[in-house]
């Protein structure tokens, strides 16, 4: 087999080491991995501190809620706890880079055959369980056949649909037969890698009440497990053999996740020195956190977009100069600015600023009930009977919008209903809570006119689901909108392997939806993140904001 | 009047009483979860779709269902939980990725906690505070003591909550009360001792467990209060003052067991509330109990965790009002129960 190297991202310039072993030795990394190299080196960003200093303290993260458990296998799927497996506890074969592309992490390297149908992991060969055993091929090939096996309700098995079958080479090779697609490593930068000898004779009926999951975890990660108390805490603590190559034993000692479920509360404890990060610091609360000298925020852009969707099988919505008059009545910018505290962008249409395929020229449709007006007279829709509600064959242009329970989209419903008014359109919001209203929006009778929601986009974008004509009957085909020749742009996206192509191909994708607003896009959204003043190293971006956690450290006075 | 009857008499009437009320209780709980179990799937959506993500495969969330065993028949799934309900497992938290029974073992120890202490501060505060003002009716003090009792009886409970915690949050306040106000230990509780912990845990109590019973206790002073009025103005009174007895033994000694009588009724109707109230106060204070599991459950749709919750919360309630009716029986000894 002739070897074609894959990993062909740009080399993110010299590594940032903490000191100047921690360089050397990165470069030396660097320099082995060829095409392959990376930003993967460790340390922060201030230089001057040495690494003495920067070690010990315990870090206390505050989350709204619980991580159920830390085995990828057991559904439901958790976003905390997926960062936890990928970032804390566990390694996933490959990281991803900022430009979304593969990093080696626990595979050393990798190579691709020239048909793109086998793809093989060297892996390292100095990590170990955190009861003493290798990490060897025999676990990936565990991992990856679990995450087939068809017994087992895995969530995301969706990411190795194209994976066909595995064999191990030897202790620390292992081969994998694939049918080829462009970023095909994705699942195993997502999946981490589990331990055969713990979980290979579960049987699979039990294995989501093993204790594995949620009071037992062996993992192989920068952190080890100390102990869960249910609905209270996570407690992790510096696994001292983590390998140096990939910046050995995390600064922290200990890493605590709590569960704070009450936003105020959380904001309290962040202010008075209990908790040193909050990851969901509410909009209104923002001004506090940044006027107190102690503590800092961090945003950051993410992958989630509010909108709303409109059913464009009803009649009264299926037609695209309305649903454009209606995202040009409404004062998305005013609403951001009341309901998020300025937290994101007027959002452009389905592709967002964190992906690297968004164009900057674009605008998003402009705030302009005249001419929102003037596209509802040109539908036919005219207030024909004076009484300010527009009116079409003797029907009047009222519908009802579902909201979230959650406080901000209701303000954003109300004030949505202000501006449509202003337009001639009567908008009425009805409440529910969120299983009832997922419940509504999947229903095969699509029982609703349209619906208000935020969305986190996949990193890597493939929404034939929400959109193809082939793809009717998805229960994700909220808006029915679909365009043929769109399909096929669609299709290519996971196809195209060469990065301008796909570019391209996204950016015809992104303004055909647009075009058609089978949403309205409203806005992209920005997290917030308040953490103290004296925590450093702490990078966070739309890979996930444990990204960096192994090279957080506590400035000695925050201690 | 009852005829004079043996204690062993007695003792068999109270069992028998006991036993009649056990056995009404059966009913009354199955009810409790049948109607839970209809509401839950009359309220659309399930587990499944409650964590709606587009990644997860439609054959994977179809065997999710399945593995659930949401697939089957309602009357189906209704027996099967009863089923696991009498073996005592209760089924499979699907929210919690374990046992419904591991996941309850660790909850409802700490609601007992909360909601026990919150008890005692109910009835021991507010029978304080509604002696002091009998005695001292239409004083100043008896009525900041009204005024004071009736604006917290008015007071939601996670206001008090967020209240109390903004003040102990104060600068001003926090330099010399240092009180938590999340969780139920500190960071590094696992390295304290014995007393150590000990304190850990009554100092992470005084919060919520002041926000969950101290409306409560200004309506127990309320009663206590009345119904002391009530005794002190009677004959036997009287006479205890005029054979030159101490006010203290007056009231301590012969009027309290009296003014008790209505009060103890009371507990049978606070308990309720004392478990509703753990659902919000539990929230606001990050207490790892039952309420927040319930809360949870539903906003999850755990099916499993909803019914096993509400069964425990109804039967604690039933058990509430069985004691409260025989300390009633204890504390007046013209009550008694099992005789025809």
């Amino acid at each position: 087999m002739r070897v074609l190297g894959r990993c062909r991202s740009p080399a993110a310039g010299s590594p940032r080491g903490g000191s100047a072993a921690r360089a050397a030795l990165a470069v030396v990394l660097a320099a082995a991995l060829a095409a392959c190299g990376g930003e993967g080196a460790p340390g922060g960003s201030a230089g001057s501190v040495p690494d003495s200093a920067r070690r010990g303290g315990t870090v206390v993260i505050a989350g709204q809620t619980e991580i159920p458990g830390v085995d990828p296998l057991v559904p439901p799927p958790d976003y905390m706890a997926s960062q936890v497996e990928r970032y804390v506890l566990f390694m996933p074969l490959v990281q991803l880079g900022s430009d979304l592309g593969f990093r080696p992490w626990l595979a050393r390297s990798w190579d691709v055959s020239e048909d793109s149908t086998a793809v093989v992991f060297h892996l390292r060969d100095d990590v170990a369980w955190s009861d003493g055993e290798p990490v060897t091929a025999r676990d990936v090939a565990f991992t990856f056949r679990k995450a087939k096996d068809p017994d087992i309700p895995f969530p995301n098995r969706a990411y190795f649909d194209r994976w066909d079958s595995v064999s191990v080479v030897d202790a620390h090779t292992v081969r994998f037969r694939i049918r080829p697609y462009s970023q095909f490593l994705f699942g195993w930068s997502q999946v981490p890698v589990l331990p055969r000898h713990v979980l290979g004779d579960v049987p699979d009926s039990a294995l989501a009440g093993d204790p594995f999951g949620t009071s037992a975890p062996v993992g192989d990660g920068p952190f080890r497990f100390v102990r869960h108390d249910q609905g209270d805490r996570w407690v992790f603590e510096a696994n001292p053999d983590f390998p140096e190559e990939l910046g050995g034993r995390p600064w922290l000692d200990r890493l605590v996740y709590r569960v704070i479920p009450d936003e105020a509360t959380a904001v309290a404890e962040l202010a008075r020195g209990e908790a040193d990060l909050f990851m969901n610091v509410p909009p209104g609360a923002l001004d506090r956190v940044r006027s107190d000298s102690s503590l800092k925020v961090v945003t950051f852009p993410t992958s989630t977009y509010a909108f709303v969707a409109w059913n464009t099988r009803r009649p009264l919505l299926s037609d695209a100069r309305v649903r454009r008059a209606l995202t040009m009545a409404m004062d998305r910018e005013a609403m951001l600015q009341a309901v998020r505290g300025g937290l994101g962008r007027v959002s452009a249409g389905p592709l967002g600023p964190w992906h690297w395929a968004y164009d900057t020229a674009w605008k998003p449709l402009p705030y302009d009930p005249d001419s929102a007006g003037a596209l509802l007279d040109a539908a036919g829709w005219r207030d024909t009977d004076g009484d300010g509600i527009r009116d079409r064959h003797g029907r009047p242009f009222r519908f009802t919008l579902l909201v979230p329970d959650v406080r901000i989209r209701q303000d954003i419903a109300v004030m949505m209903q202000a501006d449509l008014r202003k337009v001639g359109v009567y908008l009425e919001p009805r409440t529910r809570d969120f299983a009832s209203l997922a419940g509504a929006i999947q229903d095969p009778s699509r029982p609703y006119d349209a619906f208000l929601l935020s969305w986190s986009e996949d990193l890597v974008i493939d929404d034939r689901d929400y959109w193809a004509c082939d793809r009717r009957e998805n229960p994700l085909q909220f808006s029915g909108w679909c365009e043929e020749t769109l399909d096929a742009v669609m299709d290519s996206i996971p196809r195209a392997t060469d990065r301008a192509e796909k570019r391209r191909l996204l950016r015809e994708y992104a303004e055909t939806v647009q075009r058609a607003q089978p949403y309205t896009f409203l806005f992209d959204e920005d997290r917030a993140v308040g953490l103290r003043a004296g925590l450093e190293g702490v990078e966070m971006d739309v890979r996930g904001e444990l990204r960096t956690v192994r090279s957080w450290w506590l400035r000695p006075g925050a201690r | 009047m009852a005829p004079a009857r043996s204690p062993l008499r007695a003792g068999q009437g109270v069992l028998r009483y006991t036993g009649r009320r056990l056995l009404e209780a059966v009913p009354l709980l199955l009810g409790i979860v049948t109607l839970t179990f209809i509401l839950l799937h009359v309220a659309p959506g399930d587990p499944t779709t409650a964590y709606f993500n587009p990644n997860i495969p439609p054959d994977v969330l179809e065997q999710m269902r399945r593995n659930l065993g949401l697939d089957r028949p309602l009357p189906v799934q209704y027996l099967d939980w009863l089923r696991s309900f009498f073996t005592g497992h209760f089924g499979y938290s699907f929210s919690q990725h374990r046992p419904v029974a591991a996941v309850i073992g660790d909850a409802l120890p700490n609601t007992l906690l909360l909601s026990g202490v919150s008890l005692v501060l109910i009835f021991v505060l507010g029978c304080a505070v509604g002696i002091v003002q009998a005695v001292r009716q239409y004083s100043a003090l008896d009525q900041v003591l009204t005024v004071g009792a009736l604006t917290l009886y008015s007071v939601p409970g996670f206001w008090l909550g967020l209240m109390l915690i903004l003040l102990v949050s104060a600068p001003a306040v926090s330099s010399w009360l240092h009180l938590p106000i999340s969780g139920m230990t500190s960071i590094g509780y696992d390295s304290m001792g014995t007393w150590g912990r000990i304190w850990d845990q009554v100092r992470h109590l005084v919060l919520p467990t002041i926000a969950l019973g101290l409306a409560s206790a200004a309506g127990v002073a309320r009663y206590m209060r009345g119904s002391m009025l009530e005794v002190i103005r009677q004959d036997y009174i009287r006479t205890a003052r005029a054979k030159g007895l101490g006010e203290r033994e007056v009231i301590l000694g012969h009027a309290l067991r009296n003014a008790l009588l209505p009060v103890v009724s009371l507990l049978g109707l606070y308990l309720p509330l004392l478990f509703g109230g753990t659902v919000v106060i539990e929230v606001v204070f990050s207490w790892p109990g039952m309420g927040r599991l319930l809360y949870d459950g539903i906003l999850a749709r755990d099916y499993p965790v909803v019914m096993a919750a509400t069964f425990l919360f109804g039967a604690l309630v039933v058990a509430g009002n069985l004691v409260s009716d025989l300390l009633y029986a204890a504390v007046d000894p013209r009550v008694r129960y099992g005789e025809r």
